[in-house]
């Protein structure tokens, strides 16, 4: 399977359905540990002012850019200018043209501002950017985005860093019936069961950061992460059998011993 | 002269360019992206872009964080 179910956006190929983070790492160490235990080939990182004291080491030492492909994000941007200037700058590195693109609505919950998501969206379109936005589980503003020219789009399972998993597999259905852009459950997923969840559901791929990177053994998570997204993908492909509420026998009921 | 770099004041030479800015900071011009007061700079003209005083400078790269 892996060889030819491929993640194709923006005309762009990757084998593998998960996408991962590099915040909240222990150390740099086990977060690249833990990213080559994930299988993934899409790291997303943010985009923040250097520290001029040189002494700390650099993410990028850390991350093969020629296995990688690198996936900047907006986090902490507030209004679509903020995310727009943000996104110009991560591009001006040169490493990637895709950005995540993250503006938080609302502090506590960090929710997206669905508003200024779409305006932010219009505009990186038009400028040339690959855009993926991280957006509510929501059909119309899922749809509104991908006419756009969202190049995917990234509806949440729960809040950023919840661990609540996918609070509402029908929506996400909904948006999959409408969709002709991937979807990407971006956000909520706490452990395995929850990605294999959203792959289920036929999810083109899971983007998580803190389920990985916040749990006890982070590149044992982040193996169990890769395990789970191929395992909701097979199921997927595999078609699932009915739900029913009575048991059906599944062996034969004739030849019983009298 | 003095220059703010990431919201700090900083000491450079008269006339520094970003080039020599950067070379004093020790980063590599190839993982960032600078904007100089509110304009960003393309890489090829570091070398020609002579810092004034006063002069406000963002220099970004990219740095952990998944989301939030």
């Amino acid at each position: 399977m892996e060889k030819t179910d491929i993640l194709t956006f923006a005309g762009r190929e990757f084998r593998s359905r998960l996408i991962v983070g590099t915040g909240k790492y222990p150390d740099y160490r086990s977060m690249r540990r833990a990213h080559d235990a994930s299988g993934a080939e899409l790291v997303t990182v943010a985009v923040r002012r250097v520290n001029l004291d040189r002494t700390q080491e650099s993410l990028l030492d850390y991350i093969d850019t020629k296995r990688y492909t690198l996936l900047p994000n907006t986090a902490g941007c507030y209004t679509a200018e903020e995310a727009i200037k943000t996104a110009f700058l991560a591009r001006e590195v040169g490493l990637s043209d895709l950005v995540k693109l993250e503006v938080i609505g609302d502090q506590r919950t960090l929710f997206p501002d669905n508003e200024e998501l779409l305006k932010a969206t219009r505009v990186l379109v038009k400028e040339g950017f690959v855009v993926l936005p991280y957006t509510n589980d929501d059909p119309v503003m899922a749809k509104k985005l991908e006419d756009a020219g969202a190049a995917a789009v990234m509806p949440l399972g729960a809040p950023i860093g919840s661990g609540l998993g996918v609070r509402n597999p029908y929506n996400i259905k909904i948006i999959l019936e409408t969709a002709r852009v991937p979807v990407i459950v971006d956000a909520g997923v706490g452990t395995a069961s929850d990605a294999a969840i959203a792959m289920e559901l036929g999810c083109d791929g899971v983007l998580m950061n803190t389920g990985i990177a916040g749990a006890k053994d982070p590149v044992a998570m982040a193996e169990a992460m890769r395990h789970a997204v191929l395992a909701g993908r097979l199921a997927y492909l595999a078609g699932r059998i009915p739900r029913k509420l009575y048991g059906t026998a599944s062996s034969p009921l004739e030849g019983m011993i009298e | 002269m003095e220059l703010i770099v990431n919201g700090k004041r900083l000491e450079a030479a008269e006339g520094a360019s970003l080039t020599a800015l950067l070379n004093q900071l020790r980063i590599d011009p190839l993982r960032v992206a600078v904007q100089l007061n509110l304009e960003i700079i393309k890489r090829e003209r570091y070398e020609k872009t002579a810092l004034k005083a006063g002069d406000r400078l963002e220099i970004i790269s990219f740095m952990a964080g998944g989301a939030d």
